[in-house]
């Protein structure tokens, strides 16, 4: 009996290592290509159709198109690649893809796959510098779905209820954000019925630095030895986030409905809002009468009065790739898929709002007629790619306990700058 | 000479639980015995979830990476607030509602109360938090209806935005959400006390309250200590509600990030499953001890009747 207890657990403990266990595959017959992507309503339909005549035109292979909530895709597709399952296709914001392309869990371009001569034909198709943060090596392991910058997205409507010309008052520095915010702003006692705008909580790297940058500091030092360089301006923008949030002036917090949620709707409960291009077509889906209202504008980020740079939201990619464990053939049927995909660039701008940086599409009379490019195309200029590292997700975590901190913890500007500090050496040292 | 074997009837029926008890023991291992296995081990090594490299032997570096990190302590104090802030209000007010419902109720009104406590139960914990943020948030309904009884109108409680009320909103949740389930745990337990005994106290001229300390509780030990242990074990292992009202009700993180938050943003977020895996070894020695604990405190003083 003993005996059998022992055997069968030995069985047991062996049994799941065999069971996940599993090496890089060699495909034979047809090739089915599994495709993650996050849920976009406008880009989503587009992508089905392309699949679908690409399914056609090659028959052997086999597109599983599957759509996540772009919150949740970080998590799910890493879990899928521990465990030695991930997509053949996926895409994420460059600061989450980097850990990917360093861990050698994708594979280079298929240059000629994905309808290039070679990468120098790659290259010289995109903007200049917008496949750096994919390039390793000299070998490129993404193609952009989209390279994206936030800017305010404004309601006019909201400006003129609250006795503003919006066309005048629109905020230029933050100073103004927080004194036209004031004049919009509705509470019932403390508790805010109307915003006049809130940031995009969680998502520090993109906008934040930025904000740092404008008064002189840095996120890391040129080096990349230091981190969280010039502690006056950081405690300057601490401060601000404290005097914005509820135990300060009381104009917004994280604990509200998301602004970007609430603005497509215009019903009066947000007049501005951080985020990209993208939203326009949302906006144009979502509430076809808002967007045809002309009430919508698009201002660029706003300046501190006193910024020593002029420094615009970071803009970030979301680059397409392919898994390393996938055989050859998917490896190259994916390529194929992507290069196909993203030959209809012009299509995904006019139905999805996705800019992708071809110079082809980046320097056309249409994209530079489209409503608002013109304001996200001047920021572009005036921004640098958001930070990515294998350790981008921390030092995001790192910003967001900073600025939660000091907004809703009651910590002073002062402690949790050290701690942020002491915490973003830490991880850039051990890197 | 052949030699006979003897198998008595005990043996036979042995055989039948041993086919019986196979399937649960292979599940335990595959989802329970292994994970556990396979976490020490790695917490041994310095394992990033996304590299296919060898991964650097560390022996104890990532136990004494955590036992010197500021952010394990704060989880250990998070987790410590959270389990004692619930599992005693859990423990106790279960067992007043259940004595309750099984003593006052008639027998369609203890079926009520008894759906009406469990309902919750039945949610995932994942609906139960969404629900409550909803409740929780400066507009909703948590400050509506305080502001309504206390006549304060336009007052923000800060459910969410204040570290203090954020830990009371997690703990609210998890009450509401369990207290039904411990509640008719408790009841199968004052089912199984013969009335008899109360009669008997009753001649003997014992009060409610008197029967209650004297004859209840003595007898539900065993029961107040499955419950006890049940719920100390959920507490230590709460995530879902810390979860989402970080990721999706905005709340900081600092108050309320438990030890199993502070595990899935080391392992997953973070990537360092090495690290990640120390931190769930140091909870899980914690769950075992304190519930060895708990049952050599109620061993002390056993009744019986």
């Amino acid at each position: 009996m003993k005996k059998a207890i022992i055997i069968l657990t030995i069985v047991a403990l062996i049994a799941p290592m065999a069971l996940f266990a599993q090496g890089s595959k060699e495909a034979s017959g047809p090739i089915t290509i599994k495709f993650w992507t996050h849920e976009d309503v406008n880009r989503n339909p587009l992508e089905l159709q392309y699949i679908a005549e690409f399914e056609a035109a090659n028959p052997n292979v086999k597109v599983e198109y599957t759509t996540q909530a772009s919150g949740k895709m970080a998590d799910i597709v890493q879990t899928a690649f521990a465990a030695n399952q991930g997509p053949t296709i996926f895409n994420l914001p460059i600061s989450d893809e980097y850990a990917y392309i360093v861990n050698g869990r994708v594979a280079p371009v298929d240059a000629k796959a994905a309808g290039y001569a070679d990468y120098q034909a790659i290259k010289s198709a995109y903007v200049d510098g917008t496949l750096d943060s994919v390039t390793v090596d000299g070998k490129i392991y993404g193609l952009p779905l989209e390279l994206t910058n936030w800017a305010i997205l404004l309601n006019k409507g909201i400006f003129r209820d609250a006795g503003l010309d919006p066309n005048k008052d629109y905020p230029k520095t933050w100073e103004d954000m927080v004194a036209v915010s004031e004049k919009i702003i509705q509470r019932d006692g403390d508790i805010i019925t109307r915003r006049g705008f809130d940031f995009r909580y969680g998502y520090y790297l993109e906008w934040l630095v930025p904000m740092v940058e404008q008064l002189g500091g840095k996120l890391i030092s040129d080096d990349g030895k230091t981190a969280i360089v010039g502690d006056d301006a950081w405690l300057k923008v601490l401060t601000f986030m404290q005097q914005w949030g509820p135990n300060g002036k009381n104009l917004g917090s994280s604990t509200y409905t998301a602004a970007r949620k609430l603005f497509n709707k215009n019903n009066g409960d947000i007049a501005m809002a951080l985020t990209g291009y993208y939203q326009t077509a949302r906006i144009s889906e979502e509430n076809p009468e808002f967007y045809a209202s002309g009430d919508l504008m698009v201002i660029p980020f706003p300046q501190f009065k006193d910024a020593v740079k002029e420094v615009a939201n970071c803009y970030y990619g979301h680059f397409y790739m392919v898994n390393a464990q996938a055989s050859k053939a998917e490896q190259e049927a994916a390529w194929k898929l992507i290069g196909y995909l993203l030959s209809h660039g012009d299509e995904y701008l006019d139905k999805a709002a996705l800019p992708q940086p071809t110079k082809k599409l980046f320097e056309s009379p249409e994209y530079k007629a489209k409503p608002y490019t013109d304001v996200f195309s001047a920021d572009m200029e005036k921004a640098h790619i958001m930070y990515y590292s294998e350790n981008s997700a921390e030092m995001q975590k790192l910003l967001k306990s900073a600025v939660e901190s000091v907004m809703l913890s009651g910590v002073s500007p002062e402690k949790a700058l050290a701690t942020l500090k002491a915490s973003a050496q830490e991880l850039i040292d051990e890197n | 000479m052949k030699k006979t074997t003897y198998r008595g009837i005990e043996k036979k029926q042995a055989r039948w639980g041993v086919a019986f008890v196979v399937p649960s023991v292979l599940f335990f291992c595959l989802f329970s015995f292994y994970p556990i296995i396979n976490a020490m081990f790695t917490s041994l090594f310095d394992k990033r979830i996304l590299s296919l490299a060898a991964p650097k032997f560390l022996g104890l570096g990532n136990y004494i990476y955590i036992f010197k990190s500021a952010s394990f302590w704060n989880s250990m104090r998070a987790t410590l607030v959270f389990t004692l802030g619930t599992f005693i209000p859990l423990l106790v007010f279960s067992l007043m509602f259940a004595t309750f419902i099984y003593n006052i109720c008639g027998r369609r009104s203890r079926g009520f109360f008894q759906i009406a406590y469990y309902t919750p139960a039945v949610l995932s914990s994942v609906v139960a938090a969404a629900i409550w943020l909803l409740i929780l948030a400066p507009p909703g309904l948590g400050n509506q209806v305080l502001n309504w009884l206390c006549r304060t109108p336009g007052v923000d409680r800060k459910w969410l935005a204040n570290g203090t009320m954020l830990q009371f909103s997690t703990m609210l949740v998890y009450f509401w959400k369990y207290i039904g389930y411990f509640v008719i745990l408790f009841i199968t337990g004052l089912a199984t006390i013969p009335p008899t005994i109360y009669e008997a106290a009753t001649i003997d001229g014992s009060s409610k309250w008197q029967s209650f300390w004297r004859i209840t509780v003595p007898l539900l030990k065993p029961t107040i200590l499955l419950v006890s242990v049940m719920a100390m074990l959920q507490c230590l292992k709460t995530f879902s509600t810390q979860y989402l009202f970080t990721q999706s009700g905005g709340a900081a993180q600092d108050p309320i990030n438990v030890i199993t938050l502070n595990i899935y943003e080391t392992g997953i977020r973070n990537q360092r499953i090495g690290r990640a895996s120390a931190m769930s070894i140091v909870l899980f020695v914690i769950m075992l001890v304190l519930t060895f604990a708990q049952f050599k405190i109620s061993k002390s003083d056993d009744v019986d009747y």
